[in-house]
């Protein structure tokens, strides 16, 4: 059994490629890169894989489903004793988990031209090569809630739950499954962290604050020393002037006084 | 002063250059932080949602501090020349007041920015982008501001999230309670738009397809300017408080040695 969908070079060997051995495969990851999220899976669609059974004049369908993947027995069978693919809504089967569920109706890829991926770049064509590339699983928000949809519901996925799906090709006109493919591998939903799981702590500090802080609080220290140092001396300093006057003074007093005696002294004379 | 009247004139005359010196640097400081609370980039209101503001402060701070050594200074030559000691006392003692403010303006904002990692930018953004219920009117100015404030910068610069896209992919938040991660994987901004402001290609930017969806991290374009502007003021104050510290501690000395 080989897979001839791991590249986005397409089966060219048409009539090898049996689609009883192969699965659905996942969006090619180059393209698709947020694929799955929590609640949608994109699958490659089914290019070249039913090609050698159809028959020409007949118009055919390729009908998806998908159901959890899960531990116990439940019934896989998307058709019926008489080969009438299953009806199953997503809320017959709870999302799933009792069975399979029809995703999706789709053309039958066209094998002879698929679409170029490198085409994507131009953004005139991009749309067209998402559709017919590829098929989101999980696209449609509204179709639970809306009691006018008549299609085929597509919604969200549950989130971190492992899907497997499947392709079946429908005889449009007899309403019988034609071929299928096996069960993909399982594919997982992603799961949520919740945001206060988040830590904000910074960790240990950065060498710039340490060094700004300890020197900036050892020159605050050194600049009110100072301050203490040069009022001490200023205080101490006047204190010894003070007394070096007054010792001045008196000395000028002495001085004065004995004058007007010797004055007086001449006049009396 | 009798003794060496060159020696009192030099050193004067050095005091009077360190304190024009001192002027200069405060009105540079002034300006500095002036540009900073200017706040170019309006990234103040992811700030102010983190209760982390405090760099704002810091240069409040500074701009006052700045105008206050500007006039400082002034007093201080004017009080030099004239060999005053009432000013030259007034001067160290206000100069002192001044020094405290700008080391705690410095420590201020060196701390704080030790605070800006892309953890504390991703978890607000996760429970404050586009809140759909806010607690109380406090936390309905904070959302509208980081809501605002994200989609300018998605929008302008081109980016998404803060690590990337994938953010908005790993973690619940409010914005995913609201909406649904079908139709919105992330928010329609961090799609590559056209010129009248719609996605280019929908789906493209749902599925991740290179060149539909930006994905770049924006916290380059958030913590680059905050980390300029905490560093400006941190390390700015701090070279002027370095020389300050010496001018201070010779005016200190030579009012000590000033005769009635």
């Amino acid at each position: 059994m080989w897979s001839c969908w791991l590249v986005p070079a397409f089966c060219w060997l048409v009539h090898l490629c049996v689609a009883q051995s192969l699965r659905p495969q996942i969006a090619s990851p180059q393209l698709a890169t947020n694929n799955p999220t929590f609640t949608t899976i994109a699958l490659e669609k089914p290019f070249c894989v039913f090609d050698g059974s159809l028959s020409p004049g007949k118009s055919y369908e390729v009908y998806l489903y998908a159901m959890m993947d899960s531990m116990s027995m439940i019934s896989s069978a998307v058709t019926d004793n008489s080969s009438k693919p299953l009806d199953s809504t997503f809320q017959e089967v709870n999302g799933g988990q009792l069975g399979p569920y029809k995703a999706a109706v789709l053309n039958v890829p066209d094998c002879a031209s698929p679409p170029k991926l490198a085409d994507i770049r131009n953004v005139k064509k991009a749309s067209d090569v998402l559709k017919q590339y590829l098929f989101r699983v999980g696209d449609d928000v509204s179709c639970l809630y809306d009691p006018n949809f008549l299609g085929v519901c597509n919604p969200p996925l549950a989130s971190d739950t492992t899907y497997r799906f499947k392709y079946i090709l429908v005889d449009e006109t007899l309403g019988i499954m034609k071929d299928e493919t096996l069960w993909s591998d399982p594919i997982k939903t992603n799961s949520v962290k919740k945001s206060s799981t988040i830590d904000t702590w910074p960790g240990r500090r950065s060498g710039g604050m340490i060094v700004i802080t300890s020197i900036l609080s050892v020159l605050i220290f050194l600049l009110l020393a100072g301050l203490f140092a040069s009022v001490f001396f200023a205080i101490t300093g006047s204190e010894d002037s003070a007394t070096t006057e007054t010792r001045h003074i008196s000395q000028t007093v002495q001085q004065v006084a004995p004058r007007p005696q010797a004055s007086s002294d001449r006049a009396d004379q | 002063m009798a003794k060496g009247d060159n020696g009192v004139r030099c050193f004067q005359g050095l005091l009077v250059l360190g304190n024009v010196i001192i002027g200069l640097c405060g009105i540079a400081l002034t300006a500095e932080c002036i540009f900073f609370v200017s706040d170019q980039q309006t990234l103040y209101p992811l700030l102010e949602a983190t209760n982390n503001d405090d760099i704002y402060g810091a240069a409040w701070i500074g701009i006052f501090v700045g105008f206050a050594l500007f006039n400082l200074a002034v007093l201080g030559i004017v009080g030099v020349i004239k060999s005053n000691r009432a000013m030259l006392l007034a001067y160290i003692i206000l100069m002192l007041i001044t020094y405290a403010f700008e080391t705690a303006s410095c420590i201020t904002a060196a701390t704080h920015r030790d605070f800006f990692t892309r953890n504390l930018f991703l978890k607000q953004m996760l429970e404050k982008y586009q809140n759909p219920e806010p607690l109380n009117n406090d936390d309905k100015w904070m959302s509208e501001g980081v809501t605002r404030t994200w989609d300018r910068l998605m929008l302008q610069h081109e980016c998404c999230g803060v690590n990337g896209p994938s953010d908005w992919q790993n973690y619940m938040s409010k914005f995913r309670n609201i909406n649904s991660d079908s139709e919105f994987p992330w928010p329609r901004q961090c799609c590559v738009m056209n010129v009248q402001g719609i996605p280019v290609n929908l789906d493209g930017c749902k599925l991740g397809v290179s060149g539909y969806y930006n994905d770049k991290g924006c916290y380059e374009l958030i913590a680059g300017p905050m980390d300029r502007h905490a560093w400006g003021v941190a390390w700015f104050g701090f070279a002027i408080l370095c020389w300050t510290f010496w001018v201070l501690l010779c005016t200190m000395f030579y009012w000590s040695r000033i005769e009635y």
